[in-house]
C-alpha cells in the first residue's frame, strides 16, 4: 500500500513513503531542524504543522522558502538545509 | 495642565516640534489621540529626498531638512535607522531621461547634487538592475529613516529633557479661545490644558483639527499602497525609482497613479511604492494598485519576479490644493501654529517644520522664509 | 480593471476550505442546486480533522445523528466525482474582495507552484477555513522539538510519524487527550499531561448539555486509556521552560494556581524529545476580514467572524461556518457547514436541500454544540498569570525574533497603545506567519483584548505570499 520513496537531504540520501510531508520524513529519519533563523542563527522545524507558522521553510531543488510541512516528498527531490532567507 | 506649547499630533511632525521646542527652552504637551507615529507616520516609508523635489520653496525646505536630520541622528545615538543611501532615478524612455538631466540640472543650481549616470553606470550603482534602462541620475543626499522608531526616539529623547510630556490616547476636542481670538489651550475628554501656543500637527487630519479652532485648512487625503517582499539579502542598495514618479508628485490628476519606488530595508524586506489616488479615507485595498506596482517593480529589477509579495499597507498623505505644507503662525487665530500637509514628505520635512515652528514661537530669527507656507494663503479660507 | 478580473469565470458560491464544515457545506449547497467550487489547500477533504485516508464509519460520531461526517464525504466525493462540485485541492485563497456585485476570489498554487495563481467570481461565499492551535510564549518555546498539539496530531495522523519517543502533552483543552491518545497508540512514550487548568468540572458541564452526555464519556473514555498507559494527567501544571540547546531536552514544569500564577518551590523537570502545546485554538479569519466583515470574541476570548443565526456574516453574500464563527470541535463545524450551505442556497434564490425539520434539527444541534464549545471554554480558559512566565529575553514573535522586552519597551517608553503601534516598534507579527502564532500573545501580554485591537493584528492583506511576477502577469492559469 505505502510505498517507499527517497530523496536526499543535504546530499545524503533519506527514504520516505509516498505522500508523506517532506517534514515528516525528516522527522521520521531523525531531523528536527533544518532551518536557522535570520537574526540569531538559530535552528527551527517543524511548529504548527498546518502551514500557519512558516517555522519549516526549507529548500527544495534550489527553490527557497517551501513550507516542508506542507509539501509532500518528491521522488529524488534534492532537499536542504536553509540559513538565514534562504536566498544565496 | 499647562505649558508653553500643546502640539496636537505624536507624528513624526510633532516629534520634530517638540524636540526643537524643547531644546529652544520651551515646556510642551504633546498629545495624540491614539498611539505615538499611529497615523501617516506609522503607514508610509522613510525617504528623506532631495532627489524628488523641483527648485523652488519645497526643496529649499527639504535641504535645510536633511542637515537637520543628520544633526539629529548624531544626537540621539543610532537609534531609528538613518541610512544615508542616496537615491537612484532611472528612465525607461528617451524622452523622460532628456527630462530628467534637465531637471537634474536645475536642482543642481538650487544646490542638490545630481550625477547623470550612463546606462552602464546603471549597473555600477546597482548590480541587479535590469539591462534595457536607459540612464539616470544618482542623487546622494537623499536617505531614509525608519519614521516610527525616528518619532519615538524623538518623543524619548524629548522627555528626558523633563521639558516634554506626551500623552498618547487624549483626544483634543476643542481649540480654545478668547474674546481677543488668540488660542488659550485646548480641551480633552478628561481635562482642559493651558497654553499660550497650540501646534497643529496632526497630518492628514490637520483640516479637522484647524477646524477645532474654527479656521479652515484645505488639507485633503491621498492614499498610497506599499508592497513589501518577503525578507532577501542585500540585493538593492540605494533608493531607486523611475523618473515617472516625479511628474506623479506633481499631479493634479485625481486617478491612480503608480510608479515603482523601490529600497531595501534594515530587515531585508524590499519595499515597493507607492501609488497615489485621491478617493478619501477608503481603506479597500485595490489589486490593480498591486498589479501595477508588481510589474514596475520586476520592469527596473527583473530578480523580482521570483521574490513573493508577503503583506501590504497603506495610508492617506496630507496634501494641500498647492502641494506645499502649511508652516508656521496663523494670523487668523493668534497662538495658533500650523504644522502640517506635507503630502509625501512629511517624513523627510518634519525636522525642518520643527526647527521653524521652534523658532517662529521662540520669536528668534527663523532658517528660512516661510511665506510660502502660510497657512491663509488658500483662496476663500476665512475665521467661521 | 485588471485583465484577471475579466478572465474570471463565475459560479453561484465558492466554498473556502474542504474541513467538515465546508464539505458538508458543499454538499447542501450542490445538492439545493447551486453551482458549487470548493477551494480547499489540502492534498484531500477533510481538513485539520480528518486528514489523511477518507473516514470510515467507525470514527467517532457523537451526538444527535443528522448527517453523520462520512455519510457526508461519501456524497461529497460522489457529487466532485460527477462533476457537480468543482473540488480544487492543493490551492489557496490568498485574497477575496468585492467586484461589482461579486465577490473576486484570488488563487495561488501549494508552494511548489506558487507562481500560479487565478481568479474566480463568486456569487457568495462561505469561508469556511477553520483554526490553528493558540500558543502562549515560555522561555525555549522556539526549540525545534516543541511543536503545536495540532502539528503533532497530524503529523502523527497524516504521516504516520511520531515527533519523538518522549513527548510531553501540555496546554489546556480536552483536545491535549486526543493528541496523546494518538502518540501512544503509535508508540510514543508520553512522560506526562500538563494541563493548566482543573477539567473535572468539565465532565458535569458537558453532560448538562442535552446530546453533551457523549461528549463527556468519550473524555472519560480518554481518561482511562491514559490510566491503561499509566500517563500522569497532571491538572492545574504548566510548562514553564522548554530546556535543550539546538533541540528540546526537557520541560521544567510548575504548578499553578487558579490565575496561573507559579507555586513557588514545585518546579521540577521532565526529560522527553518532544513537546506537544497548544492552549486552545485561534479562528483563520484573514479572508472575512479583508472583505470587512465584522468580528466579535469569541466564547474563548478570540476574535472570530461575528454571524446572524442563518450563518450571515455582515457581508450580504459573505457566509461563515465551522471554527471560523467561534472554536467549538468538528460536530459544530458539520452542522455549522449544513446550515452554511443550506442559507448560501437561501441567498441565491434556489430551495435549501433541507426540509424545514431537517433545517430545524441542524439548528438544535448546533445550539447543542454551541452550548458545548462553553462548557469547553468556561472549563479550559487561558488565565492572566501565564505572562508572569514571561521573561524579557523570551521570544514572541518567532518570525522576527522579537522578545518580551521589547514588546514591553514598546509600550513603557515608545508610547505605543494598541496592537498596529507595537508591531511598528518592534517588527513582532511582521514576519512570514502574519502575526497569526504570535499576535493573539503579544495582544494579551500588553493587556488589550478587545476587538479592535485583535481585529486590527489579524489584517491580512495576503493570506499566503505571492511572487511578484505572477501578480505582475496577471491569470496565469484558470
Ligand atoms: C504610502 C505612503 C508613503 C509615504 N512615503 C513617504 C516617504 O517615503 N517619505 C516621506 O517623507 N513621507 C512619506 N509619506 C508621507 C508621510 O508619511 C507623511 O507626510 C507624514 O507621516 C505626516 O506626518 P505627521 O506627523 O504630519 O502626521 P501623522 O503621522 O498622521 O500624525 C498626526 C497625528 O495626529 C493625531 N491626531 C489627529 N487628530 C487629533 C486630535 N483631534 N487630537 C489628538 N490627536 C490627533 C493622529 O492620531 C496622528 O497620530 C508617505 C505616506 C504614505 C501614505
Ligand atoms: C492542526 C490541527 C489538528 C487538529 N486535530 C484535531 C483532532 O485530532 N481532533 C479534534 O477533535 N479536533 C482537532 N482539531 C480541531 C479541528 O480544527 C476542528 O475540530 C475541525 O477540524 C473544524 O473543522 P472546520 O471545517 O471548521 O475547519 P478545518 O478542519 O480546519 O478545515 C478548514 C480547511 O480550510 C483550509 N484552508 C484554510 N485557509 C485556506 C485558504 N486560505 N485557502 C484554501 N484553503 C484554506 C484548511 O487547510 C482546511 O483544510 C485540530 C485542529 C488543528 C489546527
Ligand atoms: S510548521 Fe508551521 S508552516 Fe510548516
Amino acid at each position: 500500500m505505502s510505498r517507499e520513496t527517497s530523496f536526499t537531504f543535504d546530499g545524503a540520501p533519506m527514504a520516505a513513503v509516498e505522500g508523506q510531508t517532506i517534514a515528516a520524513a525528516l522527522i521520521e529519519n531523525g531531523v528536527m531542524s533544518w532551518r536557522t533563523t535570520r537574526f540569531g542563527d538559530r535552528p527551527r522545524g517543524l511548529f504548527c504543522g498546518i502551514g500557519v507558522c512558516f517555522d519549516c521553510l526549507i529548500t527544495v531543488n534550489g527553490e527557497p522558502n517551501v513550507r516542508a510541512c506542507l509539501s509532500a516528498v518528491e521522488p529524488g527531490d534534492d532537499v536542504r538545509t536553509q540559513a538565514g532567507d534562504g536566498h544565496v | 495642565m499647562n505649558a508653553d506649547v500643546i502640539v496636537i499630533g505624536a507624528g513624526i511632525v510633532g516629534a520634530c516640534c517638540a524636540h526643537y521646542c524643547a531644546q529652544a527652552g520651551l515646556s510642551v504637551i504633546v498629545v495624540d489621540r491614539g498611539s505615538v507615529a499611529g497615523g501617516t507616520t506609522g503607514a508610509g516609508e522613510g525617504n528623506i529626498l532631495v532627489s524628488d523635489k523641483e527648485p523652488g520653496p519645497e526643496l529649499d525646505l527639504a535641504l535645510l531638512s536633511r542637515e537637520l536630520w543628520a544633526q539629529m541622528a548624531g544626537e540621539l545615538g543610532d537609534s531609528f535607522e538613518l541610512d544615508a543611501k542616496g537615491g537612484l532615478v532611472v528612465a525607461t524612455r528617451a524622452a523622460t531621461l532628456e527630462h530628467l538631466h534637465r531637471f537634474a540640472a536645475e536642482q543642481a543650481e538650487a544646490g542638490v547634487i545630481a550625477e547623470p549616470v550612463t546606462a552602464k553606470g546603471l549597473r555600477d550603482h546597482e548590480p541587479h538592475i535590469a539591462r534595457d534602462l536607459l540612464g539616470g541620475v544618482f542623487y546622494p543626499q537623499d536617505m531614509q529613516v525608519q519614521p516610527m522608531l525616528a518619532a519615538a526616539r524623538l518623543l524619548q529623547h524629548a522627555r528626558s529633557t523633563g521639558r516634554v510630556t506626551v500623552l498618547p490616547e487624549t483626544e483634543v476636542l476643542e481649540i480654545e479661545r478668547d474674546g481677543s481670538g488668540a488660542v488659550t489651550g485646548v480641551r480633552t475628554p478628561t481635562e482642559r490644558i493651558s497654553a499660550p501656543h497650540v501646534v497643529n500637527a496632526a497630518g492628514t487630519w490637520g483640516g479637522v483639527v484647524a477646524g477645532l479652532a474654527r479656521v479652515d485648512l484645505p488639507i485633503l487625503p491621498r492614499r498610497g499602497f506599499i508592497l513589501v517582499t518577503e525578507p532577501l539579502p542585500p540585493m538593492i542598495r540605494h533608493k531607486v525609482y523611475a523618473a515617472d514618479y516625479v511628474a506623479n508628485v506633481a499631479s493634479d490628476n485625481a486617478g491612480l497613479e503608480t510608479s515603482a519606488v523601490i529600497e531595501g530595508t534594515h530587515s531585508g524586506t524590499v519595499l515597493i511604492g507607492s501609488s497615489r489616488e485621491r478617493v478619501g479615507f477608503d481603506k479597500t485595498l485595490d489589486w490593480e494598485v498591486i498589479r501595477q506596482e508588481a510589474q514596475q517593480a520586476v520592469a527596473i529589477f527583473p530578480f523580482l519576479a521570483d521574490v513573493q509579495l508577503m503583506r501590504t499597507y497603506g495610508g492617506f498623505r496630507p496634501y494641500c490644493p498647492d502641494h506645499l505644507p502649511v508652516i508656521g503662525p496663523d494670523s487668523r487665530a493668534p497662538g495658533f501654529l500650523h504644522a502640517c500637509g506635507h503630502e509625501g514628505a512629511g517624513i523627510g520635512l518634519a525636522a525642518a517644520t520643527g526647527l521653524l515652528i521652534a523658532q517662529a514661537i521662540a520669536g528668534t530669527n527663523l532658517a528660512m522664509d516661510i511665506a510660502p507656507f502660510a497657512p491663509n494663503r488658500f483662496e476663500g479660507a476665512h475665521v467661521a | 480593471m485588471a485583465m484577471s478580473d475579466i478572465a474570471a469565470p463565475t459560479v453561484d458560491v465558492v466554498i473556502l476550505g474542504a474541513g467538515a464544515a465546508g464539505v458538508a457545506a458543499a454538499v447542501v449547497a450542490a445538492r439545493s442546486g447551486c453551482r458549487v467550487t470548493v477551494i480547499d489547500n489540502g492534498p484531500t477533504p477533510g481538513g485539520q480533522y480528518y486528514r489523511g485516508a477518507p473516514p470510515i464509519d467507525s470514527e467517532p460520531s457523537s451526538g444527535p445523528r443528522d448527517l453523520s461526517y462520512a455519510e457526508l464525504r461519501a456524497e461529497f466525493d460522489r457529487l466532485t466525482g460527477s462533476g457537480v462540485i468543482d473540488y480544487r485541492s492543493r490551492r489557496t485563497a490568498y485574497a477575496i474582495s468585492r467586484h461589482d456585485d461579486d465577490f473576486v476570489i484570488r488563487l495561488r498554487g501549494d508552494d511548489r507552484h506558487r507562481g500560479e495563481i487565478a481568479d474566480f467570481r463568486a456569487r457568495a461565499v462561505i469561508v469556511a477555513t477553520g483554526a490553528f492551535d493558540r500558543h502562549l510564549p515560555f522561555p525555549g518555546w522556539e526549540l525545534p522539538g516543541v511543536m503545536s498539539g495540532g502539528g503533532a496530531q497530524l503529523l502523527v495522523k497524516g504521516s504516520g510519524v511520531i515527533p519523538g519517543q518522549r513527548a510531553v502533552v501540555a496546554g489546556t483543552g480536552p483536545f491535549l487527550l486526543a493528541v496523546s491518545g494518538t502518540l501512544l497508540e503509535h508508540g510514543a512514550h508520553v512522560p506526562a499531561i500538563v494541563e493548566a487548568n482543573n477539567p473535572s468540572r468539565f465532565i458535569t458541564r458537558a453532560s448538562a448539555i442535552r446530546g453533551g452526555l457523549s461528549k463527556s464519556g468519550e473524555f472519560l473514555g480518554y481518561v482511562s486509556r491514559l490510566a491503561r498507559h499509566r500517563v500522569p494527567y497532571l491538572h492545574r501544571h504548566r510548562v514553564i521552560e522548554a530546556i535543550g540547546v539546538d533541540r528540546v531536552e526537557a520541560v521544567r514544569i510548575a504548578r499553578v494556581d487558579a490565575d496561573w500564577r507559579v507555586v513557588e518551590g514545585t518546579d521540577r523537570v521532565i526529560e522527553c524529545d518532544a513537546l506537544a502545546i497548544g492552549y486552545g485554538f485561534v479562528a483563520q479569519t484573514d479572508l472575512a476580514g479583508q472583505l470587512g466583515a465584522q468580528m466579535v470574541l469569541g466564547a474563548d476570548g478570540g476574535l472570530v467572524v461575528d454571524v446572524d443565526p442563518n450563518l450571515s456574516t455582515s457581508v450580504p453574500g459573505l457566509f461563515a461556518a465551522g471554527e471560523t464563527t467561534g472554536v467549538g470541535g468538528v460536530e459544530a463545524a458539520r452542522v455549522e457547514g449544513l446550515l452554511a450551505g443550506a442559507s448560501v442556497a437561501d441567498h441565491l434564490g434556489r430551495p435549501p436541500a433541507l426540509t424545514r425539520r431537517g433545517l430545524d434539527v441542524v439548528r438544535r444541534d448546533i445550539a447543542t454544540w454551541q452550548g458545548f464549545a462553553e462548557a469547553l471554554h468556561a472549563t479550559f480558559p487561558v488565565r492572566d498569570g501565564w505572562r508572569d512566565q514571561v521573561r524579557d529575553d523570551t521570544m514572541m514573535c518567532r518570525c522576527e525574533e522579537v522578545r518580551a522586552g521589547q514588546v514591553r519597551e514598546a509600550i513603557d517608553d515608545l508610547g505605543a497603545r494598541d496592537t498596529r503601534a507595537v508591531k511598528l516598534f518592534t517588527r513582532a507579527g511582521m514576519g512570514w506567519c502574519q502575526g497569526r502564532i504570535c499576535s493573539s500573545a503579544v495582544d494579551s501580554l500588553c493587556g488589550f483584548g478587545t476587538t479592535q485591537s485583535l481585529g486590527d493584528a489579524a489584517v491580512r492583506p495576503l493570506v499566503v505570499p505571492v511572487p511578484l511576477g505572477a501578480l505582475a502577469n496577471g491569470q496565469m492559469e484558470g
